[in-house]
């Protein structure tokens, strides 16, 4: 698996940009690992095992379930722009730059128990996890443009069916992260595996928080 | 992209052969656009849509089951699956004798059979990218318990889906009208302005400046046509939609096939957008 690990992350060997074959299991078992370590460490600030083990579980799932969830659009954008026989190479790429995102988000995992191991308050504990996630997406970002930069040399198209992918995907996820809940584990409360009111809206509720604010 | 995929369609999955060979542009090449010829299976692809609008509209009325009692939530479901599709083919009913007047009056190659099957299959891009985007819209269905942001999110899902089919649209409408364009070579002898060859230059410069303009016309006329049809095809869908509500079924209200005659679809919109924060 370490031996996939780096390859994914350079972008060679069996991992290499425009190869043909697709060692898909290797790269969803990297992804499911990473994931659910840093899910644990995650999950640690409340130094309770139930919720490591929770997060552990839903950060795979959350890496997961948003791609699956996107995947036909992306399949018909992709068919109807002409771009169907790039396909299997765009899929390629961005279960590339989701693994690197897990990879990433494992590698930061001992600077996040660093951290909880440093007493950081409940928001600093959300704060430290928004900047860890927002590095992995960076690093990610690097391993999709190396697979997409030969894509969109032979057809620009690419790009708009690149674009259109990053919005619906954050798009969704933010709403999968927001049901998921608690990653943490807010103090005072009980743990469990979702919150009662998980099944709200993630972007109501932010529209709310702002005009009260206001 | 292989060979087999051009082969005639068979089995259970012919429509889904059908669907993919339209999304790839086979059944409407340039060559057979070109002699006014769209040419695929218009019963099974009528079919397909209908498939795939009542995939989108059960899930559209999936809200129902999550918000009221059990019965009535799957009435809903029921009745967005069959109001769905019934939405798309019946706008085609009701446009397809206007657009192809607007069509001929172009004098596009189009005859009245070829209109209607190009506009079916325009819809059926639409619905493939509608039913494509279905699981996300199933997704924040089981999430969110907000109306307003359901009914947002399927105007904005209806409305990619409706940029897809229009962009399709253009695309065949340009090539269906590029035949009647005579290319004419920039007449060299004109620029060189070589004193024998002056009075060929002279007609040369005249069959240049008729290409030119007719390359002009030709391109105007698309424009006009396509214009023409989106305004058509567009207000009467969304007043189709508005007529044939509720899709998705207003939590405090209960199940009706259909509800009365008010308003409009924009005011809905923008009451929407201020009911979000609500």
């Amino acid at each position: 698996m370490l031996a996939h690990t780096d390859e994914i992350l350079r972008s060679s060997e069996r991992h290499a940009v425009g190869t043909t074959v697709t060692p898909w299991r290797a790269i969803g078992v990297c992804l499911v690992f990473s994931g659910a370590l840093y899910g644990a460490v995650l999950g640690s600030w409340s130094t309770r095992w139930e919720q490591m083990l929770f997060s552990a579980i839903k950060v795979p799932i959350l890496l997961t379930f948003t791609g699956v969830v996107c995947l036909p659009s992306f399949y018909v954008g992709n068919t109807v722009l002409g771009l169907r026989d790039d396909f299997v190479r765009a899929c390629r790429g961005l279960l590339a730059a989701q693994a690197t995102l897990a990879i990433a988000l494992a590698s930061l995992s001992p600077v996040t128990a660093f951290l909880y191991a440093s007493k950081v308050s409940y928001a600093g504990a959300t704060l430290t996890n928004g900047v860890m996630f927002l590095g992995a997406l960076l690093a990610s970002q690097v391993t999709l443009a190396r697979h997409y930069r030969p894509l969109i040399a032979r057809n620009p198209k690419h790009k708009v069916t690149l674009v259109a992918w990053m919005l619906l995907f954050q798009f969704v996820a933010i709403q999968l992260a927001w049901t998921l809940r608690p990653f943490i584990g807010s103090p005072g409360m009980v743990t469990e595996f979702l919150r009662p009111e998980s099944f709200t809206n993630a972007y109501v509720d932010a529209v709310e928080a702002m005009l009260m604010e206001f | 992209m292989t060979d087999s995929t051009d082969a005639p369609a068979g089995g259970p999955f012919a429509l889904f052969q059908d669907l993919d060979r339209l999304l790839r542009g086979r059944y409407t090449s340039e060559e057979a656009l070109r002699d006014g010829r769209i040419e695929f299976p218009a019963r099974r692809l009528i079919f397909l849509c209908i498939g795939l609008g009542a995939f989108y509209g059960a899930l559209m009325g999936l809200y129902s089951v999550t918000t009221r009692e059990e019965g009535e939530g799957w009435m809903q479901v029921f009745a967005s699956a069959v109001k769905v599709p019934l939405l798309f083919l019946l706008t085609l009913i009701v446009t397809c004798p206007s657009l192809y007047v607007v069509s001929a009056l172009a004098r596009s190659r189009l005859k009245a059979s070829a209109t209607l099957r190009l506009l079916l299959a325009a819809i059926a891009v639409d619905l493939a990218l509608l039913a494509s985007l279905g699981p996300v819209t199933g997704f924040f269905t089981l999430s969110t318990d907000s109306y307003p942001f359901m009914k947002l999110l399927n105007v904005l899902f209806f409305g990619a889906a409706g940029i897809v089919g229009v962009g399709f649209l253009q695309r065949a409408l340009r090539t269906i009208l590029e035949p009647e364009v005579v290319h004419v070579p920039e007449p060299q002898s004109v620029l060189s302005a070589e004193g024998d060859d002056e009075s060929e230059s002279e007609s040369e410069r005249i069959q240049f400046r008729q290409a030119a303009r007719m390359t002009r016309d030709t391109e105007a006329s698309m424009r006009r046509v396509f214009r023409v049809w989106i305004v058509i095809f567009g207000v009467v869908g969304a007043q189709m939609g508005w007529i044939l509500r509720p899709f998705i079924g207003s939590p405090g209200e209960a199940f009706s096939w259909f509800r009365d005659r008010e308003s409009n679809i924009l005011v809905a919109i923008f009451k929407a957008i201020g009911d979000l924060a609500q």
